[in-house]
């Protein structure tokens, strides 16, 4: 008896879970960035153990369809890292605080 | 045989996850996220889907990762010193987030354990490239097209975000009056300073600068 669909919702969740107390607590820009993509791929392990269990192939289209979504994220995203790197001299978030009140 | 690699991988998933968030080295993070990508390949090809475990290889941890690393590299930020506190309430939100998002999970699997559903095996070509490749381009044509479009909105977009500002003209950058410069129009690294300049006419400040000033309204006068 192999593995059950439960064991890889829990172990996709838990990996959701690190990835967004990641956010929260991180203060690099780039190691939120890399959290993101954490649950990113969390997100993606529950399709993929959909679309295996029941046998059909839309959640692996979905998983690609992410993984283009992640890598425009990263292009986009690592821009706006070096941008306000140049504007701030810094890779914290708190230092991005200009529309604060 | 299958319940035993499940929890390998999962174990190396967690574990390498977990690292990730407690390292403070951003390149150690990368390299634990690298870890993360590998297990969950694995994890998928056990699943039965060679071509996602394939394409979580090369894309993830070949193309995103790499740009992270050589972002983390271009950069060069020195490792941070422990600064002053922020926001103290952020760790326990995080802590009581993450203590709810568990219990949400543990309760719909509870739900979900009661309707047993056992991976039926590899007997069908779900996983293969050729029944997604069919999918992607039958059923899904619009989300693929779609999928595209975005990418040339993130070319376009990470050209026009991370192009350095051309270097303007002294008569463009010294504005008379107030003399307040917009961030993105000094350029930090091709000044060399960073201190503020202030001056009352354009020629101070252009003399200040070290710039040369040319004044485009003398010949309008």
């Amino acid at each position: 008896m192999g593995p059950q669909l439960s064991w890889y919702l829990a172990l996709s969740a838990i990996l959701f879970t690190i990835g967004a107390v990641g956010v929260i607590v991180k203060r690099n820009v780039i190691a939120m960035f890399m959290c993101i993509e954490l649950m990113l791929n969390a997100v993606n392990l529950s399709f993929v153990a959909f679309s295996s269990y029941f046998q059909d192939v839309t959640g692996q289209l979905f998983v690609f369809i992410v993984m283009t979504v992640a890598a425009a994220e990263a292009a986009v995203g690592l821009g706006i890292i070096i941008t306000i790197f140049r504007n701030r001299e810094s890779l914290d978030v708190d230092d991005a605080n200009i529309l604060k009140l | 045989m299958s319940t035993l690699l499940f929890i390998i991988f999962a174990g190396m998933a967690i574990g390498c996850a977990i690292a990730m968030v407690s390292q403070s080295n951003p390149l150690y993070c990368a390299i634990s996220l690298i870890g993360v990508f590998i297990s969950l390949a694995s994890i998928y090809v056990t699943l039965a889907a060679p071509f996602i475990a394939a394409v979580q290889v090369i894309v993830y941890a070949g193309a995103i990762m790499v740009l992270v690393i050589f972002v983390i590299m271009l950069l060069n930020v020195e490792h941070s010193e422990p600064r002053r506190k922020r926001l103290k309430f952020l760790v326990p939100m995080a802590v009581g987030m993450a203590a709810v998002l568990l219990a949400e999970t543990a309760f719909i699997l509870y739900s979900v354990q009661t309707s047993a559903n056992h991976f039926t095996g590899n007997s069908s070509n779900v996983g293969l490239t050729h029944s997604i490749g069919e999918g992607l381009f039958t059923r899904y044509l619009l989300p693929f097209e779609l999928t595209s479009v975005l990418l040339l909105m993130a070319i376009v977009g990470a050209m026009s975000l991370a192009r350095r500002t051309t270097i303007l003209s002294a008569t463009a950058r010294v504005i008379p009056g107030a003399q307040v410069l917009a961030m993105h129009e000094v350029n930090p690294r091709a000044i060399g300073d960073l201190r503020p300049v202030e001056a009352a006419t354009s020629e101070e400040a252009a003399h200040l600068l070290g710039v040369e000033f040319q004044s485009n309204r003398g010949g309008q006068e």
